[in-house]
């Protein structure tokens, strides 16, 4: 949050649609080649999500791809149920630009 | 790392560390190395974490670790490198300044051993004084056990009972001619004049024949346990039916059988046998008390101070502990007051005559073999309920503190068998009277040598302490103290004497609660055995050598176990 000034408003909606860091082997591997990855609100949309990060983290985003990883079917005495859906967004950054994911916002 | 020395005063060390970030920074790399394949963290495989993530996550955790070995590292290699032997443990302080990614500063105080002067051990010269197992003694100790098992013999028609017949009767008793409950009673057996009933029953019933009737009248004394017939007089009609006799405690095949013995012989065999040992006992406790008395004259050397206070908490507090049980608290208190110096110079010599054995036993070789270890690990733990057993064990093998107080009092038998076996050894036969009053006035006056010997244990540990006065100090004021103590002392040591020569088994056992004691007292680990022998050994004398006073009993038998 100290980083509001650089890119002006940080509106309140940026932290509802940037849900937490999304900190996995795989996401790690990506870090590579500077993206990060990210949970997101379901209904947020690549832009939203593009602002959120350039305001919240004060860093320049290439590209924002997202996709929705469906709740797995569990069973529980006998009937089954679905959890719930699940937003990722990959964050593509400039380059020479990071985020530290393990710190919180 | 950099080293400074601050103090320097007679055993006392302190010195400066600083290690560098540079330094702690390697070891907690090493360290997250280390550990990065155990992690588990949700998302990752087993093992899979990224060393900068597990850094992120337990970093403090990691460092605060390292920070520590590096520390025991450090004074580890500094006492290696200044070739110091740590009588206690260090005391390690770290700058309060001190914060992650700066250099550490270390102030480390300890104190170390003495060196104690390459003991000498050659041209030692004992006497040994041996009794043998006298004919009267067994005679006594076998008459002894018969009077403990009387048998009554049905004595001559018309034959008055007198004191100490076995009266057997039938009997009604009443209270203003209404019976009671419990006063009527058949076959009763009475021995006249062991007092066991109402005061009058018995006198009245002297002279009294099989067959003949009679009527007492006695009165139940005020405090009689039934509350309504305290107090009242009551009347016993009595219809005797038989009188015995005492039988003469015949000594035969018969009453050694009765015994569940196969005949006299065996029984004299025994007797014999445990006389021996008791006798074997004193002979050690004087040898060694000789030895030691040998040993002490013979080297002089500064002692820590902390061991010696240690010793020193240990003594007092069993000295106002026994003065708790005296009848007059205060004035025990006060008597022992007075003394505190001279218990103070007990527990001196006590650590140096432990410090003594330890190298001794460290030149020679002499070691507890793991079999020892686990005899001494399974008597100890027959103290405890069976279940509690096997955990004992387990905490004696893991602790090294304990295997370490379990280890002392054998370690110093050791070293002292070792040590009669270097030096010569004369025998000369004399009787148990003039074996215990050498022991006795060794403790008594002769000034250090004496009081060695106490308990074979004990004695160790008396005799450190007194010998220690006396002998060190030949020239000095120690005499007078020693003398003054152990004058009045005699019989208390003694008695001492009598219990450490006890079966060797109560001795095993008891070591353990002593040492244990000791042990605590002692300071490092390493230096932990040779204390904890040493610390015993002067335990044990201390108490039974020097406390004059009644408290003498309880601390000697303490001591010897």
């Amino acid at each position: 949050m100290a980083k509001k000034q650089d890119n002006a408003a940080i509106d309140i909606r940026h932290y509802d649609v940037i849900v937490g860091p999304h900190i996995t082997e795989k996401s790690t591997l990506l870090s590579e080649h500077n993206a990060v990855v990210f949970k997101v609100a379901g209904d947020a949309t690549k832009p939203e999500i593009k602002a959120a990060v350039e305001a919240l983290f004060n860093v320049t985003v290439t590209g924002v791809n997202t996709m929705v990883v469906k709740g797995k079917t569990k069973k529980w005495k006998g009937a089954p149920y679905t959890r719930s859906d699940m937003k990722k967004a990959i964050v593509t950054l400039a380059d020479g630009q990071s985020i530290d994911v393990t710190t919180g916002i | 790392m950099q080293t400074v020395e601050t103090l320097n005063e007679g055993l006392k060390r302190g010195y400066k560390l600083t290690i560098p970030a540079k330094d702690i920074a390697t070891v907690v790399d090493r360290q997250i190395k280390a550990t990065a394949p155990q992690m588990k963290m949700p998302g990752f495989r087993p093992g899979k974490v990224p060393a900068n993530l597990v850094r992120k996550m337990h970093g403090p955790a990691i460092h605060q670790d390292a920070l520590n070995s590096v520390v025991q590292d450090s004074v580890q290699s500094l006492l290696a490198e200044q070739k110091l032997r740590p009588a206690t443990q260090p005391a390690v302080e770290l700058d309060t300044g001190y914060e992650e990614g700066k250099d550490a500063e270390l102030a480390v105080t300890l104190e170390v051993l003495p060196d104690v002067p390459a003991p000498q051990i050659d041209g030692l010269k004992l006497e040994r004084l041996t009794v043998a197992a006298g004919d009267d003694e067994i005679a006594e100790q076998i008459g002894k056990i018969a009077a403990q098992s009387k048998r009554h013999e049905a004595a001559a028609e018309g034959h008055p009972a007198v004191e100490g017949d076995l009266v057997v009767m039938d009997y009604k008793g009443t209270v203003n001619g209404v019976a009671f409950d419990g006063g009527t009673g058949e076959g009763m057996s009475v021995e006249l004049g062991s007092g066991r009933l109402i005061p009058g029953f018995e006198e009245q019933l002297e002279g009294v024949k099989v067959g003949e009737s009679r009527e007492l009248n006695v009165t139940f004394p005020k405090d009689y346990p039934a509350k309504e017939l305290a107090g009242k007089d009551a009347v016993f009609a009595v219809t005797v039916t038989e009188v015995k006799v005492p039988a003469e405690g015949a000594i035969d095949d018969e009453f050694a059988k009765s015994l569940g013995l196969t005949g006299l012989d065996q029984l004299q065999e025994l007797i014999k046998g445990q006389i021996e040992q008791e006798l074997n006992g004193l002979t050690r406790t004087h040898m060694k008390r000789k030895l030691l008395d040998q040993l002490a004259e013979g080297h002089d050397f500064p002692v820590p101070p902390s061991m010696v206070e240690a010793e020193f908490a240990q003594i007092w507090q069993q000295l106002e502990h026994e003065a708790t049980h005296e009848a007059d608290v205060e004035a025990a208190k006060a008597e022992l007051e007075k003394d505190r110096d001279d218990y103070r110079a007990i527990a001196e010599r006590r650590v140096r005559l432990g410090l003594l054995l330890s190298e001794i036993g460290q030149a020679n070789g002499v070691e507890v073999t793991q079999a020892e270890m686990q005899r001494l690990i399974a008597q100890a733990a027959q103290q405890y309920q069976p279940a509690d057993r096997e955990r004992f064990a387990q905490y004696v093998q893991q602790d090294a503190m304990a295997a370490a107080q379990l280890r002392a009092p054998l370690y110093e038998d050791k070293v002292v068998d070792f040590l009669f076996g270097k030096a010569e050894i004369s025998d000369r036969a004399v009787t148990r009277a003039e074996l215990e009053a050498a022991i006795e006035s060794e403790d008594g006056f002769a000034s250090g040598t004496h009081h060695h010997d106490h308990g074979d244990h004990d004695h160790g540990a008396h005799d450190h302490g007194d010998h220690d006065h006396g002998d060190h100090d030949h020239a000095g004021h120690d005499h007078d103290h020693d003398h003054a103590h152990q004058a009045p002392k005699p019989k208390a040591k003694k008695a001492a004497a009598k219990k450490a020569a006890e079966p060797a088994d109560d001795a095993v056992k008891a070591d353990p609660v002593a040492e244990t004691a000791e042990v605590e007292a002692k300071p490092a680990k390493k230096p932990a055995a040779k204390k904890a022998a040493a610390p015993k050994a002067e335990s044990e004398e201390a108490p039974a050598a020097e406390k004059p006073k009644a408290a003498k009993k309880a601390p000697a038998k303490k001591t010897e176990a």
